[in-house]
């Protein structure tokens, strides 16, 4: 197995514990949650087979509804963004990029088209794991609004890691 | 047949795909029923241990405003206890020795836990405590904590146990306003952690702003009298003929820490009783 993916599984556990044990507790003006430990699923390389990456994607899930007794949000949640990320990324990349770069990052894209990348990703997942949360027609005005903000929290924490190891690296070439 | 074989390869992911959403689907509908496997819970091992050891570090940020509450519980408990001999001392006498019966007064028992993981965000809220089975706790039971009630057990393992929240939606407690006999439901309907509403409240109920609600007693999980919250407003509703109360909780529940489990000594006969009455019937 490829080191890369041994650095990535750990990385994924230490989200989850810091999505638990942290972010879960800090909620924005009482709407806006940031899910950081979806990070991992989003940069994951683009050449990983998707059965794969459909797995990583369902444990990932399974373990963090352990975590917040959410028993499934998660776990479908995740699988689906597994499911979207290949298609998300190709529909911003064009097709002559597409072999060059196989780790999706604000490096290696550019902050136009990994934005809007990372943008799509938490806002899909947070779509689907507030409304399966609520799962009920009654909650679609907190269902849009918890959506909506929490993406966006997650997506400026989510490009402020990005940013960080962006520059770390740069530093060190 | 080499056909099929490719056919699948071929799509093999969307076979993956559905297998893990029907899986995670299954996970979702099985969350309603109230009898839950403790593995699927964060009152397992794993995860109960890992918050029972964070818990050890962030436990001590809310310390001063929980020491603060406890003391003000503290000396209103004295002062009732204090007026509670009194009015004993007095009844006493003007009684017969054979009419007090001493196993009514013991029928409750406490055990104390610490919430070691909590939250209000979810519409379906859960907390957990480091008290499990071993420490006598069993689901059904009734949580309080320092200034009322907070929830009821739901999943017991051997050391950690999970609680259904009262900022539960799904979930329902017989209530009362102080002072009257008038029995009402108490639920949460998300949002604000320190809201509740009371329904099903009889309309020739008489009832001021500022009024206590208190439990009925009328389960086997919450003795009689225990706060709940206070009467804020009386809410319009479709059924004119009962009322809605909007309730402030009176337990703050985001900064949940000790709480007690109560533990009532004639849950089995009386819900035996029930169980044989459903039989007969």
């Amino acid at each position: 197995m490829d080191k890369n993916y041994v650095t990535n599984l750990l990385l994924q556990f230490v989200l989850i514990l810091v999505q638990a044990l942290v972010f879960n507790h800090i909620v924005l003006f009482d709407v806006a949650i940031a899910f950081v430990f979806i990070y991992i699923i989003i940069r994951l390389p683009m050449d990983m087979n998707t059965n794969w990456l459909l797995t990583w994607g369902f444990l990932a899930g399974v373990v963090m509804d352990l975590f917040s007794d959410t028993p499934g949000v998660n776990a479908v949640a995740c699988t689906v963004l597994a499911m979207v990320k290949t298609p998300m990324l190709y529909a911003y990349v064009p097709r002559d990029d597409r072999t060059k770069n196989i780790y999706p990052s604000l490096a290696s894209l550019g902050f136009s088209i990994y934005g809007k990348y990372l943008l799509s990703m938490t806002l899909i997942y947070c779509v689907l794991a507030f409304s399966l949360e609520y799962f009920n027609f009654a909650d679609v005005k907190e269902i849009s609004i918890m959506s909506a903000s929490s993406a966006a929290f997650t997506f400026i924490i989510l490009l402020s890691v990005d940013s960080l190891i962006a520059s770390h690296r740069e530093k060190r070439l | 047949m080499r056909n099929i074989l490719e056919f699948i390869l071929r799509y093999s992911k969307w076979f993956v795909f559905t297998v893990y959403l029907l899986l995670g689907v299954l996970l979702l509908v099985s969350n309603n029923s109230y009898q839950q496997s403790v593995y699927l819970t964060s009152a397992n091992m794993v995860t109960g241990n890992i918050y029972n050891g964070w818990s050890s570090v962030s436990g001590y940020f809310n310390l001063k405003s929980i020491n603060e509450s406890l003391q003000a519980s503290n000396a209103e408990l004295q002062n009732q206890v204090f007026n509670l001999k009194e009015e004993i001392a007095e009844l006493r006498t003007q009684l017969a020795d054979s009419a007090f019966d001493p196993r009514d007064a013991e029928r409750f028992d406490f055990i104390s836990a610490s919430v070691i993981n909590n939250s209000t965000r979810h519409p379906r809220n859960y907390f957990t405590i480091n008290r499990g089975r071993k420490d006598g706790v069993m689901p059904g039971m009734g949580v309080v904590d320092q200034n009322g009630i907070v929830g009821i057990v739901n999943v017991s393992g051997n050391n950690m146990s999970r609680v259904i929240s009262l900022l539960n939606e799904t979930q329902h407690f017989s209530v009362k306003i102080k002072g009257s006999s008038y029995i009402g439901s108490l639920t949460w309907k998300g949002g604000d952690a320190t809201i509740g509403y009371v329904e099903e409240i009889p309309r020739h109920a008489t009832y001021q702003i500022g009024d206590t609600v208190v439990t009925s007693g009328f389960s086997t999980t919450f003795p009689e009298g225990i706060p709940v919250g206070v009467i804020m407003n009386r809410v319009r509703n479709q059924d004119d003929s009962f009322f809605t109360f909007k309730v402030r909780l009176t337990s703050d529940f985001k900064a949940l820490s000790s709480v007690r489990i109560i533990k009532d000594i004639y849950k089995n006969e009386i819900d035996s009783l029930a169980t044989l009455d459903l039989q007969l019937q």
